[in-house]
């Protein structure tokens, strides 16, 4: 059965806790160890994008200790599962505050907690780096204390839009979404941006992940004479259900959105292999191999580090790769400033410039939280899925 | 007489007197107290912690009103959470009308969860237990995609800012007093509610449906007023969840936050308030001490209900319970005080006959009752007789508007008796008791016997409610008229006694105090002797043809012939809803076909 | 169009009929409605993934095993939630204890198996169009089960037993039938009819965990359309609503069908508490 996941993800927890109960003891104040909260849905649905940062998260503070720690300060990781429920998350962020009394906060994973956390982050003013995409979690006159090291929302949004219209050369295209709340506000948003940038959108719904049947909405799409499909949702049984029906419909539209569109969990929910052919999903370059199937060189790098201690079959470079840059990030700034106080780390990520991580290469500025860099947000070939990394989309160079 | 005070001599010292107040408040004050020295910990977390507990208590004491008492499962409150949730927060973000303030936006989401509360616990009116469960479980559906769907004004999936409260009441601490005083404020009205008649009612209604409408209590306007305090109570704690959480999101509103209320009260215990309100604390802070096990918290809850269900299903609240557990003396007799009816029913003001013409009632086919013509005299003890099936229990449920003749009238002196309204009934002085004898097990004696009085309070739902004079003196008036009706019955010593644990024999002179309460003109008697020693029977019989005296009329539907014709002035004999005979005792004792029919051999 | 809203309308409708009848089957001898239909419905699926997919047996001995295991499940649930509490129906703790059991079932299976929809096997390798198998199979499954339950019910000793018990449980026991003997082989019975229901719609529905309270759901309305414990009205208030939720689905979509089908439950409720094809009301006094 399914223990891959699970067993990794127990024996990460124990190892974060292990370092927790373990190295943190002695008196002096500047060999306390660094102590990083991470706030991360390890279990339950949507699990699966932070137990891909974990590995990242657990994989890097240990190569920080295994060199010595930051200034002979070891990284403590404290996690808290969150299991996506924002109500959960609030708790959890509260405890880090306040009785955990961590120096910087990595996460939550998905929207719905950010946005109920981050007003609460903020009003401790405590340093908080996260990968969630709605973009108004970031504002640095309202939250100066929180930024993001993942795409926003809009800039997939760009993205997706960009290779549809410009290079897909679809004028007509039909925006689908789940009805969860990412799915609804997902959908709304692109349609109104296709709109604006005066494309047709012919067709736009929102689906209950559970449907069984998806001919319906696919019919209707083709009705209304789709040239692109754009999806927005992280079901992947809702996303395999779609591709199977394109299949059967014989219509070879293209579908064109969410990251989840490439996730591993789809190719076993298709009839056919070559359903999943002409997707195209959100990608990086930094995780995207050319047609030579080398990654970039940075990233090339992490790989081979990360060989025989991560599992990468099971979850994508970029998930591990961004957990390994917040770990990364938040040590750099206790390096660089020699502090764990908050305004120290927040002031040094406000001088942020082409910082060099290993999923992107991040600029911050006081006006500026969204960190990473918009040309490296691509379209990948979802089909050409391997250890986590993608083909580039066809119309890159 | 003699044998009365000798009666109270002996078993008064054994059993339970009246508990104390203190001895009822004390949990709550070490509680209060608690979380009054809870910022000397000077910890936000917490702070957070005891507010969301706070706040939880806030929908779940008007939940346990809803679950616990009135027994109606509602499994989906979280959907007037979530309503709450997003009224305050709309109304103080100004997506709709003008931004107003924080409070006002409170008290308005306390009015729309009103109306919503009535809207989801409509249907408990009209379907059963289980289909009930299932609407609740509907309408949080609904309330999540609308949410999802409106985005202009919910702000969709991107959510919404929940209100914020001005200083000092915008810090942890200035948020956490304002939310306990909140959950203060809910504890007492929801306990005066419970304490009154209408939590009692509300209980009736749960164990013993039929008792309570023939008690003269209104399913349906009792269940709505609880309705409209449970909504508006839940979606005020929606109001405070959203400020606490600071931001909302339809993710928020998890089936899992639903189980929790719901639980809470189960494992608290039904019809308790310190059982509800200790195990929302538990709750609240089991997944905080067990934060590495949060991948199987809901597992946990699931495992944790299934043993509370099996092991102790009265809750934390029966734990608790240490009077009950105390064994009752094995002797105790029931003497009647027939001196205490005097005062107990005084003269009953309806007069007249209580009559039937030409009734006929059938099912599906069946006459059970064939053209019955029946007349029952104030002051005078009429008994109703025949084999089984013949009608009797039918004849009493007609009497009491159960049943819709088919034809026929049911009149009390000139006045028509409307069909198919029991409810009816009590206020025309007709009362009554059942073959197999309804009560509220988990309630005790006395409180059994004032559900009888229901129709007397005279104090509105809001007066119970705050606990004004009026309710007050409504509690003491029944409380003392409940003790002389025990008395006069002969359980007084009984009254602080759990009524569950009472001996059958017990149960049935309870059921006749519950009915005297009612100052009844008519009293309706089914089968009372079953069950009863000898003993028991003869100080029935002395019982009912004193209670007769005081002017009120009896009918007695009884197998045991003796007790029939020694104290009945009137008999009628059924076979197969037809009269097969009427007339006096002694008639009756001679009557050829009686006779051969059952008195015979 | 049509002919898809009537293909996968009908299918999805058979699945629910086939959860309403499970209903029905536990109800029909103890009085109780259990949460665990719907999740008996979704392991009927996942152990279907489970032996086949994944432990790679042949589908017709995988069939057998789900089956056998969906109908154990309701054995469990009969001792575990449902025995316990008969002696005090009145109280309904059973809805508790079997919400409680659904929800270890359903935890555990998100626990063990998987929080994403894993796929369920092509069976017969039939999939032309509206003729795909994922289609016919669950409207052959309810079929065959509503045949068989009346052969059972008509024609056999048994049968007839659980016929005298749903309609009188004391004269039943008067009679000397072994009440509870029969109880707990209903309760076998509806576990494997719910385990063919998410055996049959597997491919419809994907081996998924969080279809349990789904099929709890839809399961239930044909049973409420329908009238407790009958079976005939529990099928076609299945098929209703199954057609009616494809055309809610084609005609608004997305979130307003499932309001719509929730609307439509609870006003054909309120309107009809005893279901349109009537249930006999229960004497109260």
């Amino acid at each position: 059965m399914q223990i891959k996941r699970r067993g990794l993800l127990l024996g990460g927890t124990g190892l974060a806790t292990a370092s927790t109960f373990g190295l943190a003891r002695p008196a002096i104040a500047q060999s306390e160890p660094i102590r990083i909260g991470w706030l991360a849905a390890l279990t339950g649905p949507s699990s699966a994008p932070a137990i891909g940062f974990n590995r990242g998260v657990l994989f890097a503070a240990d190569a920080l200790n295994a060199a010595g720690g930051v200034k002979g300060r070891k990284i403590e990781i404290v996690t808290r599962d969150t299991q996506g429920d924002p109500t959960k998350a609030v708790n959890a962020t509260q405890e880090m505050i306040s009785q955990l009394k961590v120096n910087a906060i990595w996460g939550p994973t998905n929207s719905g907690e950010s946005l109920a956390v981050t007003a609460i982050m903020a009003r401790a003013n405590m340093p908080n780096i996260h990968p969630c995409v709605v973009d108004s979690l970031i504002d640095p006159k309202r939250y100066p204390n929180a930024f993001r090291i993942a795409p926003s929302s809009t800039q997939w949004d760009d993205a997706v839009r960009g290779y549809a219209l410009n290079i897909a050369k679809a004028k007509k295209v039909a925006v689908i979404g789940d009805t969860t709340g990412y799915g609804v506000s997902a959908a709304t948003a692109s349609a109104a941006a296709f709109k604006k940038a005066g494309a047709d959108v012919v067709y736009k719904t929102t689906i209950d992940a559970t449907q069984s049947d998806m001919t319906p909405d696919m019919l209707r799409a083709r009705n209304a004479g789709a040239e692109a499909i754009i999806v927005w949702s992280v079901s992947t049984g809702m996303i395999g259900r779609l591709l199977n029906t394109r299949a059967k419909m014989a219509w070879d539209v293209p579908f064109i959105g969410h990251p989840s569109l490439a996730s591993g969990e789809i190719a076993q929910l298709l009839d056919k292999p070559e359903n999943w052919k002409k997707v195209y999903a959100v990608g990086y370059r930094s995780c995207s191999y050319d047609a030579s199937g080398k990654l970039p060189p940075h990233s090339e790098e992490l790989v081979a580090n990360l060989a025989g201690k991560v599992n990468l079959q099971d979850t994508l470079l970029w998930w591990v790769a961004c957990g390994v840059d917040a770990v990364n990030l938040i040590a750099d700034a206790v390096n660089a400033t020699g502090s764990t106080a908050h305004e120290a780390i927040i002031t040094h990520w406000n001088g942020l410039t082409n910082w060099p991580g290993y999923f992107g290469t991040y600029t911050c500025s006081a006006t500026n939280h969204d960190g990473y860099p918009e040309q490296d947000v691509v379209m990948s070939d979802a089909s050409s899925g391997r250890n986590g990394t993608f083909a580039l989309a066809p119309g890159y160079e | 007489m003699s044998a009365t005070e000798h009666s109270s001599a002996v078993t008064i010292t054994s059993l339970p007197s009246t508990p104390s107040v203190l001895s009822q408040l004390w949990p709550f004050l070490a509680l209060l107290s608690l979380a009054l020295a809870l910022p000397l910990s000077g910890n936000d977390y917490w702070a957070l912690i005891a507010t969301r507990a706070a706040i939880y208590w806030v929908l779940v004491s008007g939940l346990n009103l809803i679950v616990g008492f009135a027994g109606q499962l509602a499994i989906g409150y979280v959907a007037l959470l979530a309503i709450g949730a997003y009224t305050s927060s709309v109304l103080a973000a100004g997506n709709v009308l003008p931004p107003v303030p924080a409070f006002l936006a409170l008290g308005a989401a306390g009015v729309v969860g009103a109306v919503f509360g009535v809207v989801v616990g409509l249907p408990a009116l009209r379907l059963r237990t289980f289909y009930f469960a299932m609407t609740t479980l509907g309408f949080a559906t609904i309330v999540t995609q609308i949410a999802l769907a409106w985005q202009d004004v919910t702000g969709g999936g991107i959510g919404i800012a929940g209100p914020q409260l001005p200083a000092p009441l915008n810090t942890a601490w200035g948020f956490y007093f304002f939310c306990l005083a909140v959950a203060a404020v809910c504890t007492w009205i929801t306990g005066n509610i419970a304490r009154s008649r209408f939590g009692r009612a509300l209980v009736a209604v749960r164990d013993a449906e039929v008792a309570a409408e023939a008690s003269g209590i209104s399913k349906p306007r009792l269940l709505v007023a609880v309705f409209i305090l449970a909504g508006a109570l839940s979606a005020i704690a929606g109001g405070l969840f959203a400020s606490l959480q600071s931001y909302i999101t339809p993710d928020a509103f998890t089936f899992d936050l639903s189980l929790l209320f719901f639980i809470a009260v189960l494992i608290g215990g039904r019809g308790s308030i310190l059982g509800p309100l200790l195990g929302t604390i538990v709750l609240t802070l089991l997944p905080e001490l067990a934060a590495p096990l949060a991948a199987w918290s809901t597992f946990l809850y699931a495992a944790l209900l299934l043993v509370i269900v099996l092991a102790i299903p009265g809750g934390i609240a029966a734990l608790l319970d240490v009077r009950s557990r105390r064994p009752l003396p094995d002797k105790r007799a029931i003497l009647p005080k027939l001196a205490a009816l005097e005062a107990l029913i005084g003269r009953p003001k309806v007069s007249g006959v209580l009559s039937l013409r030409g009734v006929v009632l059938s099912f599906g086919g069946v006459r059970a009752i064939d053209g019955l013509d029946l007349d029952v005299r104030p002051a005078e003890v009429h008994g109703l007789i025949g084999p089984n099936g013949s009608g009797k229990t039918t004849t009493l449920n007609v009497i009491s508007g159960f049943y819709t003749p088919d034809e026929g009238t049911v009149t009390l002196g000139q006045e028509a008796l409307p069909a198919g309204v029991p409810e009816s009934r009590i206020r025309r002085g007709i009362a009554r008791t059942y073959q197999t004898p309804r009560l509220i097990g988990e309630a005790s004696v006395l409180q059994n016997v004032m559900v009888g009085a229901t129709v007397d309070g005279r104090a509105s739902f809001l007066e119970a409610l705050l606990s004004l004079p009026r309710h007050r003196r409504d509690e003491a008036l029944m409380e003392k008229r409940a003790e002389l009706a025990l008395a006069a019955v002969g359980l007084g010593a009984l009254a602080h006694v759990r009524a569950d644990r009472l001996q059958h024999s017990e149960l049935r002179f309870m059921e006749i105090a519950r009915a005297l309460m009612a100052h009844p003109a008519f009293l309706l008697l089914d089968e009372p002797a079953a069950g009863l020693s000898t003993g028991e029977i003869k100080r029935l019989g002395e019982l009912v043809r004193a209670i007769s005296r005081q002017g009120t009329g009896v009918l007695l539907v009884e197998h045991h012939a003796d007790l029939i014709f020694d104290i009945c002035d009137q008999v009628t004999v059924l076979n197969l809803g037809r009269i097969l005979a009427g007339g006096t005792p002694a008639e009756i004792r001679v009557h050829r076909e009686v006779v051969s029919a059952y008195l015979g051999s | 169009m049509l002919a898809s809203i009537l293909a996968s309308g009908l299918a999805v409708g058979a699945v629910y009929a086939l959860i309403g009848i499970s209903y029905n089957t536990m109800f029909s001898t103890s009085r109780v409605m259990s949460f665990t239909a719907g999740q008996v419905g979704m392991l009927g699926g996942v152990l279907g993934s489970l032996f086949i997919l994944r432990l790679g047996l042949p589908p017709l001995l995988g069939l057998v095993l789900t089956l056998a295991s969906c109908a154990l499940l309701g054995v469990v649930t009969e001792f575990v939630a449902v025995r316990p509490v008969l002696k005090s129906l009145d109280q309904h703790l059973y809805v508790l204890s079997t919400l409680a059991v659904a929800l270890l079932v359903q935890n555990l299976t998100a626990l063990e198996w998987s929080t994403e929809p894993q796929p369920f096997p092509a069976l017969l390798r039939f999939d032309e169009g509206i003729w795909d198998e994922k289609y016919w199979l669950p409207i052959l499954a309810c079929a065959a089960t509503v045949c068989g339950l009346e052969f059972l019910y008509r024609r056999t000793l048994v049968g007839r037993a659980f016929v005298a018990i749903a309609q009188d449980n004391f004269a039943a026991r008067a009679l000397g039938l072994p009440e509870r003997n029969l109880r707990i082989a209903s309760y076998a019975l509806a576990g494997a009819i719910g385990g063919l229901a998410g055996f049959a719609g597997g491919q419809l529905l994907l081996a998924f965990f969080a279809n349990g309270p789904l099929l709890n759901f839809y399961g239930f309305v044909p049973v409420a359309l329908g009238g407790l414990g009958n079976n005939r009205g529990t099928v076609i208030g299945g098929i209703g609503l199954g057609l009616f939720q494809q055309a809610a689905n084609f005609l608004v979509g997305g979130i307003f069908s499932s309001v719509a089908v929730f609307a439509l439950f609870i006003v054909i409720l309120l309107a009809a508490p005893q279901g349109l094809f009537g249930a006999q009301a229960a004497r109260r006094v």
